[in-house]
C-alpha cells in the first residue's frame, strides 16, 4: 500500500510538485469503483496510472445538469486547489471531461464519518473517538474562517477518514468566501453577517440560515458544527427522527434510523462527560455573537483533555470497518437515492422539486430549538402567546412537531395527545392567535403544506395547516374536524409554563457549572497567564531585534548602492 | 515587570514599511545559503499577515477605516505593489510561505478597493505602473501563479483605466487560449477575468468592440463558439447573449446580427444536445430573428430552414417556468412563421 502513503502528505508538498504529477487527462486513471453519490455528481475510487498507480478519488460532476450552480462550482475547484491544510481535503487536479468536470482528490479510505456511522455505531461514537474527531475538524474549521471561507455544510457526511486516521473536512460545493462577496458593504470581518442566501442540509442549519433575510456568518458552521457533535454522538442529528418537510424527508431522513432515538436517549446521556456537553452548549446558542469562535473552542477543555491521536481512531474506529466501496454497495442498494459523501444541499439542487420551491423558503423559517444540555439534546422550541418570552418564540414546524415530539415532552403529553392526537386542522384564526403560529398561518404557505400533506398519506402527521375559515370548515380537504381554539390555548399556555420550569431548573445547572469551573480554573489560568506574558516578551525582544538587524542589512545595502 | 519589554505597537505604516524593506532583501538575495533568510521569511509572512488583518479584521474585530486608510498611503506612496507581484514566486516550498503567498493576493484585491479621502488611490497608481498588469496577465501561463495574479488582476481592472489598458493590449488574444487551458480551476478563472473585461465598464467596451470587432468576432466564433469543450461553448454563448443584449453595445449587436456566419453558428449551437447550451443559443438567436432590418442572405437561411426552427421551438422549454422565455419565444415563432 506503499501509494496510498504518498497521498496523505500532499498537503505539505509545495503546489508545484502537486500540479505537475496529476496529469490532466482522464485516459490516465483507471476507475475501480463507484464510492459516492450525488444529485450531480459521482464520486469513484480509481487509480492514477502514470503515478504508480497511486489510488485517488474523483468526484465526477455533471456540469449540464447543475445549471444554475456554475458558479459553485467554479468556487469549489478554486477553494479546493487554494486551500491548504492537513484537515482539509484539496484536489490534486481538475479538468472538463466533455460535459463532466473531474476533480481529483485524496483517497480517504476509511470514507465519511456519516458512512462510518450507519454502518458500524448506530448508537454513536464514544466520546475519546468523538473528541479527536472534532478537535480535527475544528482545527480545519478555524483555518477556514481565518482564511474567510465559510463551508456552510458541516455535517459528519463532509468529515471523511483516511486509513491512518487523519481526518479531513471535504465537500466546498456550497461554501463560499466573505473576501470575495460582493457585498454592498464593501468588506466585512468573517463573524459579521454577510450571506443572506439559505445553504446548507436542514438539520445542521444554524438558526440564522433559516431566517436568513438578517444575514449569518462563520458563527453559522459553528452551530452545524455543534450538531455534527451530537450526530457523532447519538448517530444522527438532532430531530432527525421529524420529518421537515416532504421533500426534506425524501432527501435526508432515509439515512436514520428512527426508532430508538427516544428510548436510548437516557442511558446515553449518562456516557458524556460534563465538558462534552459544555462545549457543545457553547456551539448551539441561538444568538451567533454568543457561540464560540472556532479557534476558542479549540482552548476548550474538552479538547484540552483529548490527549489521543490519530492511531486512537484508527484502533477504535477504523479496525475492521467494511471498505467504503462495500458499505457503498450496500447503501445504494434498494431504494435510497442519497449518500453522504456527495450529498447535496437544498441550494444546489435546483429544477428538483420545483414544486416546493416557494413553500420551502417560508417553511424553513418555522424552525427554531434550544440546546438542552443536561439531556445532551435540542429541544424543539414550541408555540406561545407571549410577547416577553423571546426564548421560546420560534416555532418548529407548526402543528405537526407537536405531534411528532410528544415524545420528549413528559409533562406535557397526555393533554396534549387528548388536544392533537386526531386528524384535525388548525384554522386560520387559531394560528394567528399566538404570535409565532401567524407565521405558520399565512396563506401561501398553508396552502402549500396541506397539498403536499395530500400525497404522504403515509406519515403520521395527524395536525394539520389549513388555509380555510373558521366559517367553512374543512373545506373539502380532509376528513378531520377543527380544533377547539380555547382546548388549544390552554394546551400551549400550560406547555409555556412547562418550558419556562425547564428552563429555570437549566439555568440553575448552568450555574452551578460554572462556579465549579472556576474553583478548577485558577490555577491553571494563572499558569497560563504566566506563560502567555513570558511569551510575549521573548516575541517582542526577538522583533527589536530582528529590526535591529534589518536596519542594519538596509544601511548596508544602501552603503552598497552609493559605492 | 510588564512593559518593560514591550515594545509600542507598530502602526500600520510601520508594517507597510518593515514589509518593503523585507521585500526589497528577499528580491535581491536570491541566495538561498544568505544568513537568517528563513527568519525574515518567517517575519516577511507575518507582516503580510498583519496588513491582512488590519485590512479584513478577523473574527474578533471589523476593520478600522483609519487603520486601512494609512495603510493604504503608505503601500502606495512606494512601489510595494510593485516588490509584492515580483516576490510573490518566490514565496514557494514551504507551507507557511505558500499562505503568505494567498495573504498578499488577498490584501492586494483588498488595496484595490481601499479609499482615502474618498479617492481610490491603487487606481493612480496603477495607471502609472501598468506594465504590472502585463505581468499578471502572463501569470496565467504559469500554474502556480495564475490563480494569484488572476485574482489581483480581476480587482486591478476595476479601476476604468486599468481595464482599458488591458482590453487595447496585445493580451487580449491571449484570452481566448486562457479559458480553455486544461487546468479547470485556472481556465475558470481566466474566464471570470475575460467576462469582467467584457462587462464591467460598459462605455470602454464599447469602444473596444467597435474598433476591434473584425478580428474579436472572428476569434470568437472560431475559438470559443465552436470550441470542442463543452464548456467553452457554454460559457461563451452565455457571455455573447450578455454582451450583445446590453444597451452600450447595441451597434455592435445590429452588426452581429447582420452576419450569415454568425447566424450559422448561433443556429448550430440551437441544435446542441445540452440544454444549457441551446437555451443560451436561443437568447442570441432571437436577436437575428426580431432584427427589423434583416439582410437578404439572413432572411433566406432563416426561410430554408423555417419548419425545422418551428418545430424545434414547439417543445423547446426551459426547466424552469420563466415567462420572459415563453414571451420571447413566441415572438420568436411570430417572426419566422411570418417570413
Amino acid at each position: 500500500m506503499s501509494h496510498i502513503q504518498e497521498t496523505h502528505d500532499q498537503q505539505h508538498e509545495p503546489t508545484n510538485i502537486r500540479r505537475l504529477q496529476f496529469p490532466l487527462d482522464p485516459n490516465s486513471y483507471k476507475i475501480l469503483d463507484e464510492i459516492g453519490v450525488g444529485v450531480s455528481a459521482v464520486v469513484y475510487k480509481a487509480l492514477c496510472l502514470p503515478l504508480n498507480s497511486a489510488v485517488v478519488a474523483i468526484k465526477s460532476i455533471d456540469l449540464d445538469q447543475s445549471r444554475a450552480d456554475f458558479d459553485n462550482v467554479r468556487r469549489e475547484a478554486k477553494f479546493m486547489s487554494l486551500l491548504s491544510h492537513p484537515n482539509v481535503l484539496n484536489a490534486h487536479c481538475s479538468f472538463t471531461v466533455d460535459r463532466r468536470l473531474w476533480v481529483v482528490m485524496p483517497f480517504m479510505s476509511a470514507g465519511s464519518l456519516q458512512s462510518i456511522i450507519s454502518s458500524s455505531f448506530p448508537d454513536g461514537l464514544s466520546e475519546p473517538c468523538i473528541a479527536v474527531v472534532l478537535r480535527e475538524t475544528l482545527n480545519a474549521l478555524s483555518y477556514l474562517h481565518d482564511q474567510g471561507y465559510l463551508h456552510r455544510d458541516i455535517k459528519a457526511g463532509n468529515i471523511l477518514i483516511d486509513s491512518n486516521g487523519s481526518v479531513k473536512l471535504a465537500d466546498f460545493g456550497v461554501s463560499a468566501s466573505i473576501h470575495e462577496s460582493n457585498s454592498s458593504r464593501g468588506w466585512c470581518s468573517p463573524s459579521s453577517s454577510v450571506f443572506t442566501d439559505v445553504v446548507g442540509t436542514p438539520y445542521w442549519m444554524a438558526p440564522e440560515v433559516i431566517h436568513s433575510h438578517n444575514g449569518y456568518g462563520t458563527k453559522a458552521d459553528i452551530w452545524s458544527f455543534g450538531i455534527t457533535a451530537l450526530e457523532l454522538a447519538h448517530g444522527r442529528p438532532p430531530l432527525s427522527h421529524l420529518p421537515l418537510s416532504k421533500s426534506l424527508v425524501l432527501k435526508i431522513t432515509k439515512r436514520f434510523r428512527f426508532s430508538d432515538y427516544e428510548k436510548n436517549k437516557n442511558e446515553k446521556n449518562k456516557r458524556f462527560s460534563k465538558y462534552f456537553k459544555e462545549m457543545v452548549g457553547l456551539c448551539l446558542n441561538q444568538d451567533p455573537s454568543k457561540r464560540l469562535t472556532a479557534e476558542k473552542l479549540l482552548k476548550h477543555s474538552f479538547f484540552r483533555n483529548c490527549n489521543k491521536g490519530l492511531d486512537f481512531l484508527v484502533k477504535n474506529v477504523l479496525h475492521g470497518l467494511p471498505s467504503v466501496e462495500d458499505r457503498f454497495r450496500i447503501i445504494k442498494s434498494p431504494t435510497l437515492s442519497v449518500v453522504p459523501v456527495v450529498n447535496k444541499s437544498i441550494g444546489d439542487e435546483d429544477g428538483e422539486d420545483e414544486e416546493m420551491e416557494d413553500s420551502n423558503e417560508k417553511r424553513r423559517r418555522i424552525s427554531g430549538w434550544n440546546f438542552n444540555e443536561d439531556g445532551f439534546k435540542l429541544d424543539p422550541v414550541f408555540p406561545t402567546d407571549s410577547e416577553d418570552d423571546s426564548v421560546v418564540k420560534q416555532v418548529r414546524f407548526g402543528g405537526e412537531t407537536i405531534i411528532q415530539n410528544k415524545g420528549g415532552e413528559s409533562k406535557g403529553e397526555s393533554i396534549r395527545s387528548s388536544s392533537l392526537d386526531q386528524p384535525s386542522q388548525f384554522t386560520q384564526s387559531t394560528c394567528s392567535s399566538s404570535s409565532s403560529l401567524g407565521q405558520v398561518g399565512e396563506e401561501t404557505r398553508a396552502v402549500s403544506l396541506v397539498q403536499e400533506r395530500g400525497g404522504e398519506s403515509g406519515e403520521s402527521t395527524p395536525g394539520e395547516l389549513g388555509e380555510s375559515s373558521p366559517s367553512s370548515p374543512g373545506q373539502g380537504r380532509t376528513s378531520g374536524g377543527i380544533i377547539d381554539r380555547d382546548i388549544v390555548m390552554q394546551d400551549l399556555i400550560f406547555l409555556k409554563r412547562n418550558l419556562e420550569d425547564e428552563r429555570q431548573t437549566l439555568m440553575q445547572v448552568f450555574r452551578l457549572l460554572e462556579a465549579e469551573e472556576a474553583v478548577e480554573a485558577t490555577r491553571e489560568e494563572y499558569l497560563e497567564r504566566m506563560v502567555e506574558r513570558l511569551r510575549s516578551e521573548l516575541e517582542s525582544e526577538k522583533k527589536r531585534n530582528l529590526e535591529l538587524e534589518l536596519e542594519v542589512e538596509f544601511l548596508k545595502m544602501q552603503i552598497q548602492c552609493d559605492n | 515587570m510588564k512593559g518593560l519589554f514591550k515594545s509600542k505597537p507598530r502602526t500600520p505604516v510601520d508594517i507597510v514599511r518593515q514589509t518593503r524593506d523585507l521585500l526589497m532583501i528577499v528580491d535581491r538575495n536570491a541566495d538561498t545559503r544568505e544568513s537568517k533568510r528563513e527568519e525574515k521569511m518567517a517575519e516577511l509572512c507575518k507582516n503580510i499577515r498583519e496588513m491582512k488583518q488590519i485590512l479584513y479584521g478577523n473574527s474578533e474585530s471589523e476593520p478600522v477605516a483609519e487603520a486601512c486608510a494609512q495603510l493604504t498611503q503608505e503601500f502606495f506612496r512606494e512601489n510595494t505593489l510593485r516588490l509584492i507581484i515580483r516576490c510573490l514566486p518566490k514565496l514557494n516550498l514551504e507551507h507557511y510561505l505558500l499562505q503568505a503567498r494567498k495573504d498578499a493576493t488577498q490584501v492586494v484585491a483588498n488595496l484595490q478597493r481601499q479609499q482615502v479621502h474618498s479617492k481610490l488611490i491603487a487606481s493612480d497608481y496603477l495607471e502609472a505602473n501598468i506594465d504590472l498588469m502585463d505581468v499578471l496577465i502572463e501569470g496565467y501561463e504559469n500554474t502556480d501563479m495564475a490563480l494569484h495574479y488572476g485574482a489581483m488582476l480581476r480587482e486591478c481592472i476595476r479601476h476604468q483605466s486599468v481595464a482599458r489598458y488591458v482590453l487595447e493590449s496585445a493580451h487580449m488574444k491571449k484570452f481566448f487560449d486562457y479559458i480553455q487551458l486544461p487546468n479547470f480551476d485556472i481556465a475558470a478563472d481566466a474566464a471570470a477575468t475575460f467576462k469582467e473585461l467584457m462587462t464591467r465598464h460598459k462605455s470602454t467596451v464599447s469602444e473596444f468592440l467597435s474598433k476591434n470587432y473584425d478580428w474579436f468576432f472572428a476569434e470568437y466564433n472560431s475559438k470559443l463558439l465552436e470550441s470542442t469543450n463543452y464548456i467553452t461553448r457554454r460559457q461563451a454563448v452565455k457571455l455573447l447573449g450578455d454582451i450583445l443584449l446590453d444597451r452600450s453595445n447595441s451597434a455592435v449587436m445590429t452588426r452581429y446580427v447582420s452576419s450569415r456566419d454568425n447566424l450559422r453558428i448561433l443556429m448550430n449551437l440551437l441544435r446542441e444536445s445540452s440544454k444549457s447550451i441551446q437555451i443560451e443559443a436561443f437568447h442570441v438567436f432571437k436577436l437575428f430573428a426580431a432584427n427589423q432590418n434583416k439582410p437578404p442572405d439572413i432572411v433566406s437561411i432563416l426561410l430554408a430552414n423555417k419548419s425545422k426552427l418551428l418545430r424545434l421551438f414547439a417543445d423547446f422549454k426551459t426547466d424552469k417556468e420563466d415567462e420572459q422565455f415563453e414571451a420571447d419565444k413566441a415572438q420568436v415563432v411570430k417572426e419566422i412563421d411570418a417570413l
